[in-house]
């Protein structure tokens, strides 16, 4: 250990302890970090398929991948893009070259240097329909051609001008792998992908846990990090640990260290055990909200949208099923994204105003059931619920949205239904509800999800727009925003775009996409990757 | 497995024709396993095209994928989705005729291998649940039956509560009484047999209240026949009776529901392994399922098919074993 470090340790670790606990603690004596030791780390997300996040691209994937692979840039927790493998960037005037100077002293972990042409080869590895990417595949979406101009130079010409390239970048699906290990057959690299990272994927005994043993030769720690060089644990053990009470047991127990996808009642149990703590990481991108389907009758009316909203009591739900873990968000956008917009006066509850309109719309004669009814049509919604996405306090809160909406003559048919299944429903537009979770970097999220060009279905069937949201001037401003960079003009642009999908009542946001860990005390310098929340655990030591 | 059973049941019998009945036994349940293997594998193939969801998405990293149009044509014709619906189906049966499980969707790796890992795993679970199960079951009847009416009513009404007792709740309860409050085991499997005790102790209870029902009802009966008086008046000893005439009788109708016991402890697996973290063949369904892994899907569930049938023709010749009137009453 150098001894720069050694000075530098005990500011930082009390710094990072000093947020961590929160305003609550007290300021604790500064601790000495311990090197070595293997931490467990249990997860109730789905277990990987394939550990490349390339292919495919979903949350479990960023959540493991966080430790082997790098990314170009990285974010902080301000949201400010931060150097992490290119160190500086221009842009050029039109937008459409973009010039990034890489670290030339970085190289993966199985010896091959990290330079431009091993970028190039990962933009492509995106672009190869081979390799089946779908988010990493978007992300890089309008980047025309890649030049490795000098080894520590990479120069990108794009088919438009994107404002959102860097937050792209920063997402753990468009990591940089070595391009030796991209070359071996997709299986295999799936076993065992190669990136710069802190940690080594050594071993992955299926359903139970992947091994990861610390690189000795680390030496690209984002600006945020606490220290530099190599991690200071041994080794990581992964598991999975798919039963929420399970997790929440064997952290108990100590059998493991940190544990995601923490449920409210076990946040709220966590708070009076002294050994464990807890970080609350929303994920960026969307808040968690539900969409009201305006492609089809009766959401294709903006008087019954309205009515929806007003009839929705969701706050008591939330405080009573979360146990204070959620807080009630306004915005359609995540509270961790700057440009996100709060409109509390826009989500009211009113049950009788939620009459009136109705009445209004012609939905004005009540059947014997008590639902609300026009031409001998009884106001039905259908609601498809994906089982896997929402939790059970979630699923509980839709039900007191059914009860409340009953009140002013909404007859709600929730439909719980598993992950495959809900696509379906999705996809032959069999809902007017529908809750459906979206992480991605950056305000340009609302353009994945609110333009008019999204309701055109994938070729899997799947589309992003699921408010069927179509206004052409929205779709203007959407398009602007993602090609201005002046980052004034954009935010305004993104405020403007979120009052047109408020007021338009298209969206009834309810919290932030909930990510919470526990951990136990003994685990030090342990946070969330502010890109997309995932957990890092790079400074992370244990203090056993 | 089937060859060690045979072995003695050819070496009792007395006469070639004997043997052919037991060799035509052995074979219309040979054919019977092969059919209702072929059925499985018919049932599953439709039952998930029927249900909503592409195995695209699978292929594509989950559902809502957004992958290209290109990327989506080519995995069509790399796994033949892009055939007939029938088509498919014969080419999937040849498939399977030959043994050929093809790759996982999701994991990429060839599936049989894989399967076969997670196989070893979900047996050493299920037999020791079995052989828990009978254990508890043998010990709680016969240190209960023929005693006095209190005694009976205590371990009758002790099985009727197991067998009552759903796993997610016993498996609970299990890790809060055993690991949270005592911190004598893991709440979570770990490698070793301590890692064992808790999923099979919640497979191996409900199990133990349906054997011990059983079993408590035909010792009641055992316990009536001449034989057990005659021995009694041979002087000998309450536990003898017990030990040499009345549990072979008690034991019967417990042996063969042992074939059921296995199939319910297979499925019983997917929820201890789901809660318990534990590798296995139910976990390795219910992921597959969730994300429409046909491969795997159709290799799990011949699987536990090939295993039930065995294992239910393994408790029909160790009934004819046990039980001699079994093979007598065929041959009249």
């Amino acid at each position: 250990m150098s001894a720069p470090r050694t000075v530098l340790f005990p500011l930082a670790f009390a710094a990072s302890a000093a947020l961590l606990a929160g305003c609550t603690a007290a300021p604790e004596p500064a601790l000495e970090p311990v090197s070595g030791g293997t931490l467990v780390y249990a997860t109730g997300d789905a277990e990987p398929g394939c550990l490349d996040p390339h292919v495919g691209g979903n949350y479990p994937q960023a959540l493991i991948s966080t430790q082997y692979i790098e990314s170009l840039v990285s974010k902080n927790s301000d949201g400010e893009i931060i150097p992490w493998l290119a160190t500086e960037w221009t842009e050029s005037d039109d937008g459409l070259t973009w010039d990034f100077t890489l670290r030339d002293d970085v190289n993966f972990t199985d010896g091959t240097p990290f330079d431009a042409e091993a970028v190039k080869v990962n933009v492509e590895h995106l672009k190869d329909p081979a390799t089946a990417s779908s988010t990493g595949y978007l992300a890089v979406g309008k980047i025309d051609g890649i030049d490795a101009v000098e080894p520590d130079h990479v120069r990108f010409t794009l088919s438009a001008p994107d404002s959102a390239l860097l937050e792209s970048f920063s997402q753990p699906w468009v990591g940089i792998q070595s391009p030796t290990a991209l070359e071996r057959e997709q299986a295999v690299n799936c076993e065992s992908p190669v990136g710069t990272g802190p940690f080594v994927i050594s071993d992955w005994v299926k359903q139970q846990s992947i091994t990861l043993e610390r690189n000795e030769n680390y030496n690209s720690a984002p600006d945020d990090a606490q220290h530099t060089g190599p991690a200071l644990l041994d080794s990581l053990e992964w598991r999975f640990i798919p039963d929420a009470a399970t997790r929440y047991a064997a952290l108990q127990s100590g059998d493991v260290d940190v544990i995601d996808n923490a449920q409210p009642n076990n946040i709220s149990s966590a708070t009076s055990d002294s050994g464990i703590e807890e970080l609350n990481a929303p994920r960026p991108g969307a808040s968690n909200r539900i969409e009201l389907n305006s492609g089809k009758a009766p959401f294709d009316d903006i008087r019954v949208r309205e009515a929806f909203i007003r009839a929705a009591d969701v706050t008591p739900g939330i405080e009573s099923l979360f146990f204070g873990t959620a807080e009630r968000s306004f915005s359609v956008l995540s509270s961790v994204e700057p440009a996100g917009v709060s409109s509390p006066d826009a989500f009211t509850t009113d049950a009788d105003a939620a009459k009136t309109l109705l009445d209004d719309a012609g939905w004005d004669t009540i059947d014997s059931d008590g639902y609300r009814t026009k031409d001998g049509e009884r106001l039905s919604l259908v609601f498809p619920v994906s089982t896997n996405q929402s939790i059970p306090a979630e699923q509980s809160l839709f039900e007191q949205i059914q009860a409340s909406a009953k009140d002013v003559g909404f007859e709600v048919t929730l439909q719980p239904t598993d992950l495959s299944s809900w696509y379906g429903a999705l996809f032959t537009n069999e809902y007017n509800l529908v809750s459906a979770p979206y992480t991605k970097v950056g305000a340009d999220v609302l353009r994945i999800l609110y333009h008019s060009d999204s309701i055109i279905p994938a070729p899997s069937g799947y589309y992003a727009n699921l408010a069927q949201l179509s206004d052409p001037a929205l779709d203007q401003i959407l398009t602007e925003a993602s090609q201005t960079s002046n980052e004034a003009e954009r935010q305004s642009l993104y405020a403007e775009a979120q009052s047109i999908i408020v007021d338009g009542f298209y969206v009834l946001p309810l919290y932030d996409q909930q990510n919470h860990y526990l951990y136990s005390t003994s685990v030090e310098g342990f946070r969330a990757l502010p890109t997309v929340s995932a957990p890092t655990f790079y400074d992370a030591w244990l203090n056993k | 497995m089937t060859d060690t059973s045979v072995a003695p049941l050819t070496g009792n019998s007395s006469s070639p024709a004997a043997r052919m009945r037991t060799l035509g036994w052995l074979a219309r349940r040979v054919g019977g396993g092969i059919f209702v293997l072929w059925m499985v594998a018919t049932v599953i193939f439709f039952a998930l095209r029927l249900i909503p969801g592409d195995p695209i998405d699978a292929i594509l990293g989950g559902p809502g994928s957004q992958a290209s149009a290109e990327a989506v044509e080519q995995i069509r014709s790399d796994y033949g989705l892009d055939q007939p619906l029938i088509v498919q189906y014969f080419l999937a049966m040849g498939k399977l005729a030959v043994a050929d499980f093809g790759t996982s969707y999701a994991l990429k790796v060839p599936v049989a291998p894989y399967v076969l890992t997670q196989l070893w795993s979900t047996l050493v679970l299920t037999i020791a649940s079995l052989v828990a199960a009978w254990a508890f079951a043998l010990g709680l009847t016969l240190a209960t039956s023929g005693r006095g009416r209190a005694a009976r009513s205590i371990g009758s009404g002790l099985e009727l509560l197991a067998a009552a007792v759903p796993h997610f709740w016993l498996a609970s309860l299990l890790i809060i009484l055993l690991s949270n409050t005592l911190h004598w085991l893991p709440p979570i499997s770990v490698p070793g047999p301590l890692g064992l005790v808790l999923p099979v102790l919640t497979l191996a209870l409900p199990l133990t209240g349906f054997l011990g029902q059983v079993m408590r009802e035909s010792l009641a009966n055992a316990y009536e026949q001449p034989f057990v008086l005659s021995a009694r008046a041979r002087g000998e000893s309450e536990w003898g009776v017990r030990l040499r005439h009345v549990l072979r009788h008690a034991a019967l109708p417990g042996i063969s529901l042992s074939g059921w016991a296995f199939g319910s402890l297979l499925s019983g697996a997917v929820v201890v392994e789901t809660i318990f973290a534990r590798p296995g063949l139910g976990r390795t369904l219910l992921s597959a399922v969730t994300i429409r892994d046909i491969p795997v899907v159709t290799a799990v569930a011949l699987l536990s098919a090939l295993t039930f049938i065995l294992m239910t023709i393994a408790t029909d010749a160790i009934d004819r074993i046990v039980d001699p009137r079994v093979t007598k009453v065929g041959e009249q």
